[in-house]
């Protein structure tokens, strides 16, 4: 028993242990670190944890995707906002421990509830009964070998455009939409007015007058 | 490549394609002529030919109902025609043809001159209709997803107003909360089934429950847990989207202070959409988890039923109050879901149909009272800018009260037969206690629809409100919408007809 553990940490799982190992003190240090940009940082090193792991899974497809959408844009635009509002950094422990009993309490108690549902519920599949004579592990497969060479990218390609053509139209009617609501929810019909330096109040802007609600 | 996938005779999404071809065009057609030299305003003009292409919709979907009699399924089987989805899109696209007719002036008089507006409406009865037809989980997200963003982009349209920014973005971080958790579900019952198919769904648990069925002891006992806490978490972020009680926080603000013109959306139409996915998930495929379900259903129903009763009293301004009592209604509408038999699906369609018309009847009154006063922009009315309604504007008022009575569920209208429906069923199905808390607070809300009547006829002042004279087509809509009460008391035959063959048609 303990050598088969073992023997599945050391060789088989090792780059999953690790990522995944990051993957949660990354996830910690977002809400503990103070300093915002080091939390969007380790936002970004935590998708990148993540996508790595989907590597691990061949799910190739997906993990650029993370990489491409999460870090390239969404991450980055976090960094921006950030680096543009004068936030300023906030003695959280008063309100850590004003929130924490009853937060890690609620959180406990769902943790605990989810894992025991899902464990419980997979541990009855047919993979994982020993009368079966397999153990469940994360054995690597050379797929391969044995299916014919697809790529992701092609496969849901040509799933996408045969099957789901109707939810592909849908979806770019989304996109028409959300390009349609920011134009018009942005765009400010007086443009005759001409913009210029208010001093009085570009001066009066500092960061001691935040109004921190 | 599926060759059956191109034929046009197996298309039966041909009203959702018109819609979607032609808010293109009307998309090019508006921003080519509004960006001309003279920058023209052309708000009516798009309402026009918006006007027009729901009328055609409408005949379009009038037109199918011959070829799908039985339940036809395309597109590798994610779209369904049947009896449902038909009487639904029908139903969808006339009361929007409706709504877009009735909120004209609103826009004139708030100089919402954009004409995005109009296909942002578009575009969401266009989800709606997806929504309704929809027969897999991922059609039925993006149909929500699609329906949902016009909303909140309608919510928040008009910028200069504060309250209508607030509205969109408190409507846009909670609609898109209750989308997260909808997509949690959607994820759990996947990783449980291997399928995210209805029809997939109604073969493994349609008909029979998994606890009495010895087939499912291979997998252990525990197997269907996930499964059923996917179902909750969907259960609960369609209810988000319903408004039903504990969750419906949200709701009376996004009705208050987004413009009126959205807001007859967000009360009229937005409802039986999301009604019919939940008939289509809970009766029509996870019918064997009814008594897993139906707790939870029941639990939220009498929860927004008391408070949308209850709270609904201290309401100053009618649209918060009309927001609380569409609350309540949905509650009724739950309670008569939870029993989950035909009866049950009958008297909820009833129901649904009557409170749309009630609510299309109340809230065009609502738009098309325009205040003579100096302050001529509010809209937002108070209760008491409706005194002695009855000594300016006779007809409206009677208008007023008699849908008012209908709502509260008087004898001779329609809603005393359609209320007197839910609470039947709630008896047949053995919810005494359900029914007896569900008439005690029917007695309550019908405290604050008599205040308002109240209010229209009855108040000790000398002058009331004057009012600018009303259109021709929007009398005609309300005197219609009027009439119709009393003529479906008398004759409520094609009501129940409706009703019966969707519930017929939706067990076998």
């Amino acid at each position: 028993m303990l050598d088969s553990f073992l023997y599945q940490i050391c060789l088989d799982n090792f780059l999953f242990f690790i990522f995944s190992i990051v993957l949660v003190i990354s996830a910690l240090a977002i809400i503990i670190v103070n300093n915002s940009i080091y939390s969007v940082l380790f936002l970004v090193l935590n998708f990148v944890t993540s996508a790595s792991l989907l590597f691990l899974l061949e799910c190739e497809f997906i993990s650029l995707l993370f990489i491409i959408i999460y870090v390239g844009a969404i991450a980055v635009l976090f960094l921006f906002v950030v680096m543009m509002l004068d936030v300023k950094v906030i003695e959280s422990s008063k309100d850590l421990f004003k929130y924490l009993p009853i937060g890690s309490i609620v959180g406990l108690l769902f943790f605990i509830e989810i894992t025991s549902v899902i464990y419980n519920s997979f541990l009855a599949s047919p993979y994982l009964t020993k009368a079966a004579g397999i153990e469940y592990s994360n054995i690597y497969y050379n797929w391969y070998s044995k299916i014919d060479v697809l790529t992701d990218i092609n496969s849901l390609g040509q799933i996408l455009y045969t099957h789901y053509l109707l939810q592909f139209l849908i979806a770019g009617f989304i996109l028409l939409l959300a390009v349609i609501g920011a134009v018009v929810l942005t765009m400010s019909n007086n443009a005759q007015k001409t913009k210029n330096q208010v001093f009085f109040k570009q001066i009066s802007r500092s960061s001691k007058n935040i109004l921190l609600v | 490549m599926n060759i059956n996938l191109i034929l046009l005779k197996n298309v039966l999404v041909i009203p959702e394609l018109f819609i979607g071809i032609s808010i293109i065009y009307l998309l090019l057609f508006g921003s080519i002529i509004s960006t001309y030299k003279t920058y023209p305003l052309i708000q009516k003009l798009i309402l026009k030919l918006s006007v027009l292409i729901l009328i055609f919709s409408t005949y379009l979907v009038f037109n199918d109902q011959l070829l799908f009699n039985n339940g036809n399924l395309i597109f590798n089987e994610t779209i369904i025609c049947d009896f449902l989805s038909f009487s639904s899109k029908l139903l969808i696209s006339l009361f929007s043809l409706v709504c877009v007719i009735m909120i004209k002036y609103y826009l004139i008089d708030q100089k919402i001159n954009q004409f995005e507006y109009l296909i942002v409406i578009l575009i969401s009865i266009l989800g709606f209709l997806l929504l309704c037809s929809s027969n897999d989980l991922i059609t039925a997200y993006l149909a929500i997803e699609l329906q949902s963003l016009a909303f909140y982009i309608m919510a928040s349209f008009k910028k200069n107003s504060s309250f209508s920014v607030e509205a969109g973005l408190k409507y846009f971080i909670l609609g898109s909360f209750s989308s997260a958790l909808l997509l949690l579900g959607c994820s759990l019952i996947y990783g449980s089934l291997g399928s995210l198919n209805f029809e997939d769904f109604k073969l493994l648990y349609g008909s029979f429950s998994p606890e009495f069925n010895s087939n499912f002891e291979i997998y252990g006992s525990n197997s269907t847990i996930v499964l059923q806490l996917g179902l909750i978490f969907l259960l609960i972020s369609l209810f988000f989207k319903l408004a039903v009680a504990p969750l419906h926080v949200w709701s009376p603000d996004v009705y208050e202070n987004s413009p009126t013109s959205s807001t007859i959306f967000f009360v009229v139409v937005s409802k039986l959409g999301i009604l019919v996915l939940l008939i289509r998930l809970f009766i029509y495929s996870f019918h064997g988890f009814i008594y897993t379900w139906r707790y939870y259903v029941v639990g939220f129903a009498v929860i927004s039923v008391i408070i949308g009763s209850v709270t609904a009293l201290e309401q100053k301004k009618l649209k918060s109050l009309l927001a609380y009592s569409s609350i309540s209604h949905i509650g009724y509408i739950l309670i008569s879901f939870s029993s989950g038999t035909m009866d049950g699906l009958q008297s909820l369609y009833a129901y649904i149909i009557v409170y749309m018309l009630a609510g299309l009847c109340i809230w065009s009154i609502f738009l098309i009272l325009r205040l003579k006063s100096f302050y001529f922009k509010k809209q937002n009315k108070d209760l008491s800018d409706l005194t002695l309604l009855f000594k300016s504007n006779n007809i409206i008022a009677i208008c007023f009260s008699i849908v008012l009575l209908s709502v509260a569920g008087f004898p001779p209208l329609i809603g005393f037969l359609t209320k007197m429906g839910i609470f039947l069923t709630a008896i047949e199905s053995s919810m005494y206690f359900v029914a007896i808390v569900s008439i005690l607070t029917s007695v309550i809300s019908t405290f604050y629809y008599i205040r308002i009547i109240k209010i229209l006829f009855f108040e000790k002042f000398l002058v009331g409100n004057l009012f600018y004279p009303i259109e021709y087509t929007q009398t005609l809509i309300v005197i219609t919408s009027f009439f119709l009460f009393i003529y479906l008391f008398i004759n409520p035959t094609f009501l129940y007809l409706i009703s019966y063959k969707i519930s017929l048609l939706s067990f076998c």
